[in-house]
């Protein structure tokens, strides 16, 4: 009895801090974290993953919208928000995909140095 | 008749110096301006409009108002008094004079009050406009310190704006992929920029364009603490001129009070009679003249 109390106040008190510690940007996180997946995913078919993306993109251009437009947030931003707005590219990957005029997927890559020059020649190198 | 006047002026002479350090704790009724937070991001000027009708409705406002009519009254009644003076007998010029002097007397009980009134009110407005510099030099404390999040951000507002038409072409065939809040974007976005235009074109615009700046809304505000100062100066000024009309009224009043007793005071203190009919003395013109 005592044990399963005990159990049950942990519980909460674990769901009241991880409330109490969600971040304004966390939703946002989240959908990029899924189309990253998305992006990812060797278990679906070309057609299929586009299909999706085109659909998690919209999801995703949303909340980058929500984000942006947010003024919530200009109050006490946590560590997560300061860093996510220092990186403007990262952080809103549909509206730098729109900048530069180029996919979701390869704006993703080549923010992060995935490019097929930096591929070749990481091979070059082993050889 | 006379012994009447004596007793009453003997009871108000005293009452003339009793009266006003009392005063001093009169309150004229209450105001707290029912201002709420949001209003304090409105220009100084408009600000100040908004704080004098939140004024006109509160009960100190009023208060003041009846208190202002009573003063003009009793300045009528006194100019009323006075006017009857030169065609009144000696009977009558005594009661005149006591007349005078009790509205005189109300007069400056009222003035007082009005005083004080007006310097709850100023004092008021003063504590309202220091909370409003305070919030604005708290909040320019935080700007600082946020800065370089909220510029980031700026920067990213920016640049997703200059992007929404592009993205508003490009996703135009994605019909069935927008969202609710997607549609809803679009229509606000254009109601939000027809508005921001009309504002950019209004005349107050303009006008309003210096005091949105947080720093001279500072200095706007710290001018009308200025200001309100410099009020409650005058008003000290017309406190200290208050004491010196009450202690005219006050040597009135034992004038008056001497001259019906028929005692005289001499400028070295001592006292000499008035025209006392009981010395037969003094009534030897009144025999001798044929």
């Amino acid at each position: 009895m005592y044990k399963s109390i005990a159990k049950l106040t942990l519980l909460i008190s674990f769901v009241a801090s991880s409330y109490a510690n969600a971040s304004p940007i966390g939703p946002l996180e989240r959908e990029r974290a899924k189309t990253l997946n998305l992006i990812l995913d060797k278990t679906i078919s070309i057609a299929e993953r586009k299909k999706k993306l085109e659909k998690s993109k919209m999801k995703l251009l949303d909340l980058e919208r929500m984000t942006i437009n947010n003024k919530q947030i200009n109050k006490n931003p946590d560590t997560h928000t300061t860093r996510a707005f220092e990186d403007f590219d990262l952080t809103f990957l549909v509206h730098n995909s729109f900048e530069r005029n180029k996919p979701l997927s390869i704006t993703w890559f080549e923010k992060i140095g995935l490019t097929t020059d930096n591929i070749m020649n990481t091979r070059v190198s082993r050889r | 008749m006379k012994k009447n006047t004596i007793k009453l002026l003997l009871i108000i002479t005293p009452n003339l110096f009793a009266s006003f350090p009392a005063l001093a704790n009169v309150s004229g009724g209450d105001w707290k301006p029912q201002i709420v937070e949001k209003m304090f991001v409105l220009p100084p000027q408009h600000l100040n409009k908004v704080l004098n009708n939140d004024f006109k409705t509160s009960i100190l406002a009023s208060n003041l108002r009846v208190t202002d009519n009573k003063i003009k009254s009793k300045i009528d009644k006194i100019n009323e008094l006075n006017s009857f003076l030169p065609k009144a007998s000696k009977d009558e010029t005594l009661e005149i004079k006591h007349q005078i002097i009790l509205n005189k007397r109300d007069y400056i009980k009222d003035m007082n009050n009005l005083i004080i009134m007006k310097r709850q009110k100023l004092e008021t407005k003063k504590a309202f406009f220091e909370k409003i510099k305070n919030n604005i030099k708290y909040t320019n404390k935080n700007k600082v310190n946020q800065s370089a999040f909220l510029n980031n951000k700026s920067k990213a507002l920016e640049r997703a704006q200059k992007l929404d038409l592009k993205i508003i072409e490009k996703t135009s065939l994605n019909i069935n992929e927008k969202s609710k809040y997607f549609k809803q974007y679009e229509t606000n976005k254009n109601a939000i920029e027809k508005l921001k235009i009309a504002i950019k074109n209004h005349p107050m615009n303009e006008k309003s364009v210096l005091s949105n700046n947080s720093d001279n809304k500072l200095e706007a505000i710290s001018n009308y603490i200025y200001n309100i100062e410099t009020e409650i100066a005058v008003l000290e000024m017309k406190e200290q001129m208050m004491s010196y009309m009450a202690k005219i009224v006050a040597l009135d009043a034992m004038n008056l009070a001497e001259n019906v007793s028929g005692i005289n005071q001499k400028l070295d203190g001592s006292f000499t009679s008035g025209e006392n009919y009981n010395d037969p003395e003094n009534v030897i013109d009144i025999f001798t003249k044929l």
